[in-house]
């Protein structure tokens, strides 16, 4: 794959925010991935984990309403930061 | 908002110009390259500057408006001034895959004078390969572009598309245009991504002015058959139509 997950990092990330769901959100070329990160964060930290499955163009590109369903945290691949503008 | 993680996926095979890239390169005796990336890229750039040194190239860049490190370009830098490169140079090298990030190098160039077209060069280090964005094609994109700018100037009654996504949401400056054009009606339609088969079922909209991600406006084009431009564009329409401009004249 030629990618760096950086999946111990996620995993230290969950375990310190103590999050119990989920969310992943990947871009079209990390989804095939999405079964071993899945796996991975499940066996290491046993929290449930939803797989976003619409679009990740960016990190302008975070779903809405996750929240209601209880999730604690967002994890995103494939972006940094953005710094929006105001007017594009 | 639920707390939001980014993890960048760096690229961590080899970062390097394809031989094809620096011959090209050095056939158009090209001096300053002006090099950006997309951000798996970012953080190997340096065996790529020292390959364009050795050839005498020099190269610079720019930390864009949006972006989060030097060097990086994202889709939406579509706007020249949003790259913040002060430097000349005779061409763009672009380090990555795909033909996303190039694109938004591309669509850029409307802003500038006919004169300052430059053609960008892709680099895919994944595959090793060379690929040119040229000026002919770039002047085909912008064309249909041009086409959807004219129309625009001429409607009176505009539909804008507002997404309710917090990173591209731009209602409030989308407001701007009533403004600045006081003479079309502008009727504005709420979405979270844009709803391409729902267009037809507003027939009184002339042209549609896109303030969501801006690469719907380029990208997606063909799924407006009333043509759409994107907000910043529409605000400066005149002036990017204007005699020295890149888009006269195409």
């Amino acid at each position: 794959m030629g990618y760096d997950l950086e999946l111990s990092k996620v995993v230290q990330e969950i375990t310190k925010s103590k999050g119990k769901l989920v969310c992943i959100q990947l871009p079209d070329g990390l989804k095939p991935q999405a079964m071993m990160i899945v796996d991975t964060i499940q066996a290491e930290t046993g929290a449930r984990v939803l797989i976003w499955l619409g679009s990740n163009f960016g990190a302008c590109d975070i779903p809405l309403g996750v929240k209601n369903l209880g999730v604690d945290l967002m994890i995103c691949w494939g972006h940094n930061p953005f710094h929006k503008k105001v007017g594009w | 908002m639920v707390k939001v993680l980014f993890f960048d996926a760096p690229y961590f095979g080899k970062v390097e110009l394809a031989k094809k890239t620096l011959e090209y390169i050095l056939k158009k005796k090209y001096k300053i390259i002006a090099l950006y990336a997309s951000v798996q890229f970012c953080n190997q750039l340096d065996v790529v500057k020292k390959q364009l040194e050795a050839a005498g190239i020099a190269w610079v860049t720019s930390k864009a408006d949006r972006t989060h490190v030097t060097s990086q370009v994202l889709g939406c830098d579509n706007y020249h001034s949003s790259l913040n490169l002060k430097a000349q140079a005779d061409a763009y090298l672009y380090v990555g895959d795909g033909k996303f990030h190039p694109l938004a190098l591309v669509y850029g160039q409307k802003d500038l004078s006919k004169d300052e077209v430059k053609e960008i060069i892709c680099n895919d280090p994944i595959e090793k390969k060379f690929e040119l964005l040229d000026i002919l094609h770039i002047k085909t994109i912008l064309k249909k572009y041009k086409g959807s700018l004219l129309k625009f100037l001429n409607a009176t009654t505009v539909g804008v598309l507002i997404t309710v996504k917090p990173g591209q949401e731009q209602m409030k400056p989308s407001f701007y245009l009533e403004k600045k054009f006081p003479n079309k009606k502008f009727y504005y339609f709420l979405d979270n991504v844009v709803s391409f088969d729902q267009l037809e079922n507003f027939p009184f909209v002339k042209v549609w002015v896109n303030t969501t991600c801006p690469r719907v406006g380029f990208d997606d084009q063909l799924k407006f058959e009333k043509g759409v431009i994107n907000l910043n564009d529409a605000l400066e329409a005149e002036a990017i139509l204007g005699k020295d401009s890149a888009m006269n004249g195409l």
